[in-house]
């Protein structure tokens, strides 16, 4: 290989141009923190996204589902296992994110023989504080990207940073209830989906949408999927925080969103 | 560039190593190979890890029952009680190895999931053990296979542990008969909106559910109440007298009732046998005492039990 590095580069430009088109269309994620914990909702069709990994972190993907399933359960059983091995506190997100997943991402990513994981991966972990909670977007190379207060899950950059630069507007954490979140969350994913939609590579194409709009891109989602969020929540009873929220309570907030 | 290329620059670049250096050499888990349909004991034989040292029989050279210098840690009352709201659960907190006390503030009624608690009697090291394998298996299951394990699965879950460890019971070493009590979401028409107390009348069904085993990991459900350890002998007829002719069943008591009900059954053990601590004053250590209803697991606090302590001893 060291004496055809072109022909190396050139592999790997073409898996990353076969594995950013296959992405392209996926349904954006959204994760914030709210007054009580964090929050991460996207809007699917059927095949579960979001997944509890141990007692205060949790998962989410866009990607093929076969490789979110393989990579979901490698860190599960790592997480399950180490949680045991010694105990639950010592399972943290950043030693399964550097010890265990972005290294499976990069080799399988490099090994051009080999077959590629289809996926970007968004893991949140529940601090003792809010100023220690830990968002980490994980992307289909290995390239590891932290955030604290709020992250996404887009097909493209593009997509991720005018969905972040929307969320940037949230109000402070401590301010913000479930409900608000979830609608916060929601126009955020209106942003990325519609972005998703549009055939633009220009990072000056502004989504320019207004509240109106982002509400009927949900309502025409809705017709053919479902709201999914899941929160890792400081109230708890228990060491696991994570719970999926019921749909009654996704309804309660979307009856709140006028 | 062709497929027979690429595999001859795999060649040119040497074996491409397909094995993550995971958090430990020993739990390495590779992508695609870690579906164990969420049996929590075969991922940890995958990893090479054994399941607590003591559940698995091995042949230490030890044969019949235990020297008679080797003192274990055993010995304990516990108490379930079906009550108005689901199950009310409580344990001593005395642990003695032969006429010491070596301890009295074990935790003797542990908390497994959202819904469930063990209640142990025997060999606290054991105990501990299976009690923890038990909530990483639940986890496991929850986490893996997207769904709750159901009650049945949770309790043959614990038999086999409990039968897992039948070699340390026989060698009088490590037995350990626990109480398992949940609350079944699924049956609980009844408890979002308490019924009012009624006496000498079955009140309606709630979802809690006690259920007792034996040595060998059979387990029964207990209707109204189960009790086990050295002091249960003591209070098990009583317990039976209080649900047949007492003034209120056990089931139609309100929260206070029973649990001041349990105190006074702890009480009881802890006055004949020596191997079960009643409620220490002076030390301010108290028993546990646990819920478990449709809210989930709570623990009652030890200023709310001191007040039933106060508020019995006027009577």
């Amino acid at each position: 290989m060291r004496d055809e590095p072109y022909r190396w580069i050139e592999a790997i430009q073409d898996r990353r141009d076969y594995i950013e088109d296959q992405l392209r269309l996926g349904s954006p994620v959204v994760g914030l923190g709210y007054n009580e914990g964090m929050v991460m909702l996207t809007i699917g069709r059927g095949q579960r996204k979001i997944f509890e990994v141990h007692d205060r972190i949790a998962l989410s993907a866009i990607g093929h589902p076969a490789d979110i399933e393989r990579l979901r359960m490698l860190v599960t059983d790592t997480a399950s296992v180490q949680g045991f091995q010694n105990a639950t506190e010592d399972v943290n997100l950043h030693r399964l994110t550097n010890f265990v997943l972005a290294h499976t991402f990069k080799q399988a990513f490099e090994s051009i023989v080999g077959e590629a994981f289809i996926i970007k991966m968004l893991l949140a972990e529940l601090g003792n504080a809010p100023e220690q909670n830990r968002w980490t977007l994980i992307n289909y190379d290995g390239n590891v990207r932290t955030d604290t207060v709020a992250s996404v899950l887009g097909g493209t950059e593009i997509i991720e940073e005018r969905m972040k630069s929307y969320l940037a507007n949230a109000p402070a954490q401590a301010d913000l209830g479930l409900n608000a979140a979830l609608q916060f969350g929601l126009e955020t994913w209106a942003v990325g989906k519609e972005l998703s939609l549009r055939d633009s590579e220009d990072p000056e194409d502004e989504p320019d949408i207004d509240a109106e709009q982002m509400r009927a891109i949900v309502d025409e989602a809705l017709k053919d999927g479902e709201i999914e969020a899941g929160v890792l929540e400081t109230t708890q009873r228990g060491a696991s925080k994570f719970r999926l929220l019921s749909p009654v309570e996704i309804q309660a907030a979307l009856e709140a969103w006028n | 560039m062709n497929h027979e290329e690429f595999e001859h620059l795999a060649v040119a670049r040497g074996p491409v190593p397909r094995e993550p250096s995971t958090l430990s050499a020993r739990s390495a888990l590779l992508p695609g190979e870690t579906n164990h349909k969420g049996d929590f004991l075969s991922l940890l034989k995958h990893a090479g890890i054994e399941t607590g040292s003591a559940l698995t029989p091995r042949d230490t050279g030890a044969r019949g029952p235990v020297p008679h210098d080797i003192e274990i840690a055993h010995s304990t009352t516990v108490i379930a009680v079906r009550y108005r709201n689901g199950v009310m659960i409580a344990g001593d907190r005395r642990a003695t190895a032969g006429t010491s006390v070596i301890y009295d503030k074990a935790e003797k009624v542990l908390q497994i999931d959202r819904h469930s608690v063990l209640a142990i009697s025997g060999s606290p090291a054991i105990a501990y053990e299976i009690a923890r394998i038990l909530e990483h298996s639940f986890q496991y299951f929850r986490r893996s296979q997207l769904q709750e394990l159901s009650l049945e699965g949770k309790l043959r879950m614990l038999s086999r542990l409990i039968r897992d460890n039948l070699a340390m019971a026989l060698q009088g070493i490590g037995g350990v008969i626990p109480i398992f009590a949940i609350y079944d979401t699924k049956n609980n028409a009844t408890t979002a909106a308490a019924p009012e107390p009624v006496t000498h009348e079955r009140s309606t069904e709630n979802g809690g559910k006690i259920f007792f085993y034996d040595a060998l990991g059979a387990h029964f459900e207990n209707v109204d109440f189960a009790t086990t350890g050295s002091g249960s002998i003591w209070i098990r007829g009583v317990l039976r007298y209080l649900n047949r002719w007492g003034e209120t069943r056990l089931e139609a008591m309100d929260e206070r009732q029973a649990t001041i009900t349990i105190l006074r059954l702890l009480d009881t053990a802890s006055e004949y046998d020596a191997a079960t601590s009643g409620y220490n004053a002076k030390a301010q250590i108290f028993p546990t005492v646990k819920t478990v209803t449709q809210d989930g697991v709570g623990t009652v606090s030890d200023e709310y039990l001191e007040e039933c302590y106060a508020e019995d001893s006027t009577q």
